[in-house]
């Protein structure tokens, strides 16, 4: 006659490790039984009684967590900061990185500019889901191991953000800017003349008759560059406007860099003459390096442009980098 | 002046119709008395139900979702100990206070005192 009692019982019980599962049952039973008698000495109708007891303890599963101090939650406030803090980190490291890795590989393997930014995307969406997934579940799993009482990471005010600055664009970042770049014009104009190689002869690394058009298109790109910092420093803050012509200054060099890197025509063919049997070899592994920096460089500066217009909209900017 | 006015009369109009804000408080001002309570209470062994009942007659009121887990947590601290009895065609789980809880019941005991003995200093008005 017990049947709603004994499927309540059985609901609670059953995901209960084997050797407390007696116990839990006998006690269940006993808090059961205890409750329908008084229901029924107060005169209601035994079938009533035990409706009314049953729907009184609950969902079966929150009382066996009850009785058991199993987490009804994936990840409690012990850990919550921490895991929130670590796929915060992940996400903005490995997401970028894998994205603009997959873009590339895509482009060098012969891939349409399109075919390359949908499978990055698809890239980034799919490594975004599984980094969540996974740091999540370790969690899950720490959480339900017995034994840690407190954090895994102490906090100390070391790591207080910084407050915010009244310029968010150092005159340091404005200097290391113009240096650099200043650097990369000086660098294209002087490898026509000045790397040496043995025997006494300079060769120009890369293609001469690359000055037609694209050498002085790529110095003029640098100079457009520098004059941005400098109206960047002037306006002491990012803003979308910034970022977005970032990413086209970014785009505007890199693009051509690669396109002629992966097509043979940025090199001095003469220069591979000079090495002799493996040329093939070092012109791979030369172009490889200039496509991948490139391209790393591009979206690293396009990305931090954004983010730090991002959190100067916000009025958070200056934040400890 | 005007805040604690508000205060005042806010606080006799909740108390005659209850908000979850005061049953949130109450309910949190009572939770330790309980553990204090079952403590004292099962110095004679007991099991739950008459326990919940004995409970709420004497006025520290508890329900069953908190007490039967409350008990099995304190036994799991070594505060109570158990028994089952099988005398009767139920068999019902006997609780009883420990050693360490009577200990753990001493100290919370003195501690209701001094919390009591500084509430009363406020209400009076006698700050030493």
């Amino acid at each position: 006659m017990n049947t709603l009692t004994d499927r309540y019982v059985h609901a609670a019980t059953r995901t209960v490790h084997e050797r407390q599962r007696t116990e839990l049952d006998r006690e269940l039973r006993e808090r059961i039984g205890d409750a329908v008698d008084a229901r029924v000495e107060s005169g209601e109708m035994p079938a009533d009684a035990e409706l009314a007891a049953l729907t009184e303890l609950g969902d079966p599963e929150r009382l066996a967590a009850g009785y058991l101090d199993r987490p009804l939650h994936l990840i409690g406030p012990r850990y919550y900061l921490d895991w929130l803090r670590l796929v915060k980190v992940l996400l903005a490291i490995v997401v970028p990185i894998a994205t603009g890795a997959v873009i590339f590989a895509r482009l060098i393997g012969g891939g349409t500019a399109g075919e390359a930014i949908v499978d990055g995307l698809a890239t980034g969406i799919s490594v975004t889901v599984n980094l969540a997934f996974w740091v999540t579940l370790v969690f899950a799993i720490v959480e339900r191991t017995p034994g840690r009482t407190s954090a895994l990471s102490r906090w100390t005010p070391a790591q207080l953000p910084e407050l915010p600055k009244s310029r968010q664009v150092s005159r340091a970042d404005l200097i290391l800017s113009i240096v650099f770049l200043v650097i990369g014009i000086v660098a294209i104009v002087w490898q026509q003349f000045t790397v040496p190689y043995p025997g006494g002869v300079t060769f120009p690394v890369l293609d001469p008759e690359l000055w037609s058009f694209w050498l002085p298109y790529l110095i003029a790109v640098l100079l457009a560059e520098i004059v941005f910092v400098s109206l960047l420093y002037r306006n002491r803050h990012w803003n979308w406007w910034f970022a977005a012509v970032n990413i086209v200054l970014n785009a505007a060099f890199a693009i051509p860099v690669v396109w002629l890197a992966s097509t043979g025509q940025l090199f001095n063919p003469e220069l591979f003459e000079q090495v002799g049997p493996d040329a093939d070899v070092v012109r791979t592994v030369l172009t490889n390096l200039v496509v991948s920096a490139t391209v790393v460089i591009a979206i690293w500066d396009s990305v931090d442009g954004v983010i730090k217009a991002w959190r100067a909209t916000r009025g958070g900017f200056g934040e400890a980098e | 002046m005007r805040l604690l006015h508000y205060c005042v009369s806010h606080s006799i109009v909740s108390g005659m119709s209850m908000d979850d804000t005061t049953a949130s408080h109450l309910q949190e001002l009572r939770r330790g008395t309980v553990v204090l309570g079952c403590l004292m209470r099962l110095r004679t062994p007991d099991y739950g139900y008459a326990l919940l009942e004995s409970l709420n007659g004497i006025g520290i009121t508890v329900d069953a979702n908190t007490l039967y887990p409350l008990l099995r947590r304190l036994e799991k601290q070594g505060l109570l100990t158990s028994e089952w009895n099988t005398d009767e065609a139920r068999p019902r789980k006997f609780y009883s206070t420990s050693a360490t809880g009577e200990q753990l019941a001493a100290v919370l005991t003195a501690d209701w005192h001094l919390i009591d003995q500084a509430l009363t200093r406020l209400t009076t008005g006698d700050e030493r």
